[in-house]
């Protein structure tokens, strides 16, 4: 029965970090600054 | 003691055996995705083409022409978008800019590209553009696709402003890094003027009325690397004509462009560098990660049987009330 326990344990602590991983998600961050270019750029 | 330790051990291997799975197949798909507010910008040049002199209405032979293409990820349009889409979208705002060997402009094509930021599926919304005009896109542009199959897909010609199939040729090796090669086709087909002409005074709407009309083909070539979907290198065998009416005089037809479109060196080293990068953070949540639990969790899983083995073994002493004999009677 611990063991059942035990195993339980882990499977829910599994699925509560990667539940909470992916709902936090990446940040979206911000339109950059820079233009659309109409010139050659020196390099990359 | 020993049996608390397997117990702890039990659990940590069940843990780990699990997120092998959970992260392959639940949180990878969701948290692969292009950057709502990605810039990128690429240089392309095609020596010794042949480019229309619209002066003389002649195609003379020039030492290069080169493209320049950015990609600007719009996140307030993207952040819009997503409210009515229920997904994550990404908006690009595009601009090919074309020079010729004066510096001067060729042509210039705006597009928005809208698309899902994990599928790369195209996203319809207003917006949606090539050059001001309105379009809905079928398949995929510019990147492909998060671990990207050997397979045709559909990819969209900014000209045509349609989808045609790109065909997976087989597998190579692009300078160390293994890359999947596509090759479309667009025959000969009639095409809209950009409405940015390089000339001064000429408008799409003054070439119309002289009856002459644009034709394009191009053979388009991407070598994608397929964990992150993204090309290493292209090249497109671009040919445009003018064809008809009167601006041509008796001539039937005039080559406006044509040239083998590469991609600058030094683009290509950036590039290749980039995706080396991104290639190994797909791996690690597609493989390093999963196949290292798991085999953890397998180890876990030994230790802790095996303490669990030597805490019941015959050897050890038991509690007094078992080992006490019986009482023997005559």
């Amino acid at each position: 029965m611990r063991a059942l326990i035990a195993a339980a344990t882990g499977l829910a602590l599994a699925f509560a970090l990667v539940l909470a991983i992916t709902a936090m998600g990446a940040p979206t961050g911000k339109t950059s600054p820079e233009p659309l270019l109409t010139t050659v750029p020196a390099h990359p | 003691m020993r049996r608390k330790a397997s117990l702890i051990l039990l659990a940590l291997a069940v843990f780990f055996a699990a997120l092998s799975p959970l992260l392959r197949w639940y949180a990878f798909p969701r948290l692969a995705k292009i950057p709502a507010g990605q810039y990128q910008d690429m240089v392309l040049e095609a020596k010794d083409a042949t480019l229309l002199d619209y002066g003389t209405m002649r195609a003379r032979k020039v030492p290069k022409v080169t493209i320049v293409q950015t990609l600007k990820g719009n996140v307030e349009e993207s952040e819009k978008i997503e409210k009515t889409a229920g997904k994550d979208v990404v908006v690009w705002d595009g601009l090919s800019y074309v020079v010729g060997p004066d510096g001067k402009m060729v042509s210039r094509i705006p597009e928005r590209y809208i698309f899902d930021a994990h599928t790369q599926e195209p996203v319809h919304a207003t917006g949606e553009t090539v050059d001001g005009d309105p379009v809905k896109r079928q398949g995929i542009e510019f990147k492909w696709p998060f671990l990207t199959e050997k397979r045709d897909y559909e990819y969209f010609d900014a000209q045509t402003r349609t989808s045609a199939p790109i065909h997976y040729k087989g597998t190579q090796d692009f300078r160390g890094v293994e890359v999947y090669y596509f090759e479309q086709t667009i025959p000969w087909t009639e095409v809209r003027f950009p409405k940015a002409m390089p000339v001064e005074g000429i408008t799409p709407e003054s070439v119309a009325k002289t009856g002459t009309t644009r034709w394009y083909t191009t053979v388009r070539k991407f070598w994608v690397e397929p964990l992150t979907g993204a090309p290493v290198y292209g090249e497109e065998i671009h040919k445009e004509e003018l064809r008809g009416g009167t601006l041509l005089g008796d001539r039937d037809k005039v080559t406006a462009f044509a040239g083998h479109v590469k991609m600058r060196e030094d683009y290509i080293d950036h590039t290749v560098d980039l995706v080396k990068s991104n290639r190994t953070l797909v791996l690690l949540m597609t493989s390093y990660l999963p196949w290292g639990f798991l085999v953890l969790g397998v180890l876990l899983l030994s230790l802790s049987l095996y303490l669990e083995a030597r805490g019941r073994r015959p050897g050890d002493p038991k509690p007094a009330q078992d080992t006490e004999p019986e009482p023997v009677t005559a």
